[in-house]
């Protein structure tokens, strides 16, 4: 109960003090659940892209992470083919600490920064390891194919 | 129902410190929940309160033991009037700190949200919800710098029963003690010992009201079909319709009270009530029935409070007329002198009109007719003849009065004079002492002299003894002169005299003149 005041008090922060190309709107019919959208990073291969995701709040959310999935089609080396996230603060290095507002924007740094030392899809990895340059013209020809409005 | 344990409610300020403190103390890590904890109010709670203390002295407190139980608010739950700083922020449930608690990296945390957190780690090795630095919970959480304490006490909250009505705004640190002690919207259970919900404080002693709800609203078998017209309705508001509004109820016609016996459907009755002239005269006979009834009640202490005076004239009568007085015995002014000469002006009056037995005032009986009374009895009272006799009486006691002033007048002008007499007599008698003395001392010295002179054997002049005899009549006027002067002849050396008869002559033909 104390907890879920939490929430209320996250959502509202984040509607009044938005972060810039990051959203995050509540369904009415359940305050846990998230459309989100993240806008791709600049200097990077997602630049110009709006990536939807869902997120889902736990019922023992803080002190579990919540749960985070793009729905956008989006080639990355850290996310599968059905939205899922390889990130360590959405697993074993949460924190109750943490809020929606900054697993957002570490997902929008993981966009800017990929890892594929630590990889989630493994072809996307083997593709980035092999030939970088290739590997980003095809996640750009995705952003323009999947995540443009 | 968002939490699958229940957060332990904050407990009393002080004791929480307390526990607090006391699980600081303790270095193991106390995972376990404990169950929500129910302050019972009368039972002997964790600190003493005012309130608690008295309960636990009543007889009753058995009783109320067992049905009295409050559940201490909630303080992640309370609405902050005052702008709290951000470093007052609990990082985990975003709100101000409630028992705040501090690790070693200097990270502060409610000490609930930190158990919280640690729960769900589920390895030995805690770290900071912050910072993620390893925990040594042999030593950690620490306790914070009171003046984090005392900020989060001054921060200003309003009751959390505001939204029933309590309008209560005040410091933190106070909200315990006003929920469960003093606000009146604090739910406690239904004072009912089958109901299980619970009442807010104020309206505990109105009973349960649950019932009369769960009839108006909740109860599947709360309607009814009413047995005269059948419309559907609350089995509660049957007797009311029935009784007033239902058309299809048989009453009796309004002029019941004249006499009419005509009794039909209430549907029925405003058609019979225009014809019949008896259900139209009832409402005039009623008010008329009401007047009569306030008249006499307003009657009823009327006639109680003229009993009441004629009774304290009757016996004020008798005071000043008792029964068997006869003209003799008439106290006029018998009490004061029979013989004085002021009882000449009673006479003046006639006695048969002075007394007024008592027969003459008849008590009145509380049911008596107004129109008997005796002020307006025609005959004449006999008060007139009363007031003369006042009149009467009290001019022989003021007679009385100036012929008693008269007599200590006289008694003055005696007493004065009888003590100016006796004080001449004494005065008398004190110069005749005085004279008595004079001449024995007149011999005494005579005497004393002669025998010096013997003892010399010189001679005197008489020149010397007649000036002593001088000297000594001078000193019968004036006692201490004289014997100032015979001191002093006698202190002149010679003084005795040869003339021993003539001295006793003169001295005895004083005495003789004097006694």
């Amino acid at each position: 109960m104390a907890l879920s005041k939490r929430i209320i008090k996250e959502t509202q922060r984040l509607a009044e003090d938005a972060v810039p190309g990051i959203s995050a709107v509540p369904h009415d019919d359940n305050l846990r659940y998230f459309d989100v959208t993240i806008d791709g990073p600049s200097q990077s291969p997602y630049e110009g892209g709006v990536f939807k995701a869902e997120l889902f709040l736990p019922d023992d959310y803080p002190m579990t992470p919540p749960k985070i999935r793009f729905l956008t089609r989006i080639y990355h080396p850290n996310i599968d083919r059905l939205g899922r996230i390889c990130l360590d603060v959405l697993k074993s290095n949460w924190s109750p600490a943490l809020q929606i507002r900054t697993i957002l924007l570490s997902i929008q740094a993981l966009l800017g920064a990929p890892n594929p030392d630590d990889p989630l899809a493994n072809d996307v990895a083997q593709a980035w390891k092999q030939d970088e340059q290739a590997a980003i013209a095809t996640a750009r020809e995705w952003t323009e194919k999947h995540a443009k409005p | 129902m968002s939490s699958p344990e229940p957060i332990p409610p904050p407990n009393d300020r002080r004791s929480s410190r307390a526990s607090s403190n006391a699980s600081l103390a303790v270095p193991t890590l106390d995972n376990t929940r404990e169950p929500v904890e129910l302050l019972v109010v009368g039972g002997p709670p964790s600190t003493p309160s005012p309130l608690a203390l008295r309960a636990s002295n009543s007889p009753s407190s058995n009783r109320r033991k067992s049905r009295i139980a409050k559940l201490p608010p909630d303080v992640h739950l309370l609405e902050y009037l005052s702008a709290c700083d951000s470093n007052l922020i609990c990082l985990i449930c975003h709100s101000p700190f409630d028992k705040p608690v501090q690790l070693a990296c200097e990270h502060f945390f409610c000490r609930e949200c930190l158990d919280h957190a640690w729960d769900a780690q589920h390895d030995a090795q805690k770290t900071c919800p912050t910072c993620r630095g390893r925990v040594d919970t042999t030593r950690e959480p620490l306790p914070v710098p009171k003046i984090i304490a005392t900020m989060l006490d001054e921060l200003v909250v309003k009751c959390p029963n505001t939204k029933s009505g309590c309008d209560w705004i005040e410091q933190r640190v106070n909200v315990h003690d006003h929920v469960l002690l003093y606000c009146e919207y604090t739910l406690v259970d239904c004072p009912d010992f089958d109901c299980h919900l619970y009442i807010t404080q104020k309206d505990f002693h109105k009973g349960c009201l649950h019932y009369t709800e769960h009839q108006r609203t909740t109860c599947p078998n709360r309607s009814t079909a009413c047995p005269h017209c059948s419309v559907e309705l609350l089995r509660l508001e049957l007797n009311a319709h029935v009784k007033d509004i239902c058309p299809k109820v048989i009453v009796p016609c309004p002029g019941t009270l004249v006499g009419c016996t005509v009794a039909v459907e209430r549907a029925d009755l405003a058609g019979h009530a225009k014809g019949c002239s008896m259900a139209i005269m009832a409402p005039y006979f009623r008010d008329q029935q009401a007047r009569i009834e306030r008249s006499e009640a307003r009657l009823e202490p009327l006639s109680r409070k003229v009993g009441i005076l004629e009774d304290g004239l009757s016996k004020i009568t008798n005071m000043l007329y008792p029964p068997n007085a006869n003209d003799s015995s008439f106290p006029v002014t018998n009490p004061l002198d029979p013989n004085s000469d002021a009882f000449t002006t009673a006479p003046l009056v006639p006695t048969p009109d002075f007394r007024l037995p008592p027969a003459s005032f008849p008590p009145v009986p509380p049911s008596h007719d107004t129109s008997q009374t005796p002020l307006t009895n025609p005959t004449p009272p006999p008060f007139d003849s009363q007031i003369h006799h006042l009149l009467t009486l009290h001019g022989s006691l003021r007679d009385e009065v100036s012929r008693i002033a008269n007599a200590l007048t006289d008694y003055e002008g005696r007493t004065n004079m009888m003590i100016i007499n006796e004080n001449q007599r004494v005065k008398d008698e004190m110069l005749h002492t005085n004279a008595a003395i004079n001449g024995m001392r007149m011999q005494l010295h005579w005497l004393v002299s002669a025998t010096l002179q013997q003892r010399t054997g010189s001679t005197n002049s008489t020149g010397n003894s007649t000036s002593r005899a001088g000297g000594s009549t001078d000193s019968n006027a004036s006692g201490t002169q004289g014997t100032n002067s015979n001191l002093g002849s006698r202190s002149a050396g010679a003084s005795a005299t040869l003339h021993l008869p003539l001295r006793r002559l003169s001295d005895s033909t004083r005495q003789n003149t004097k006694l």
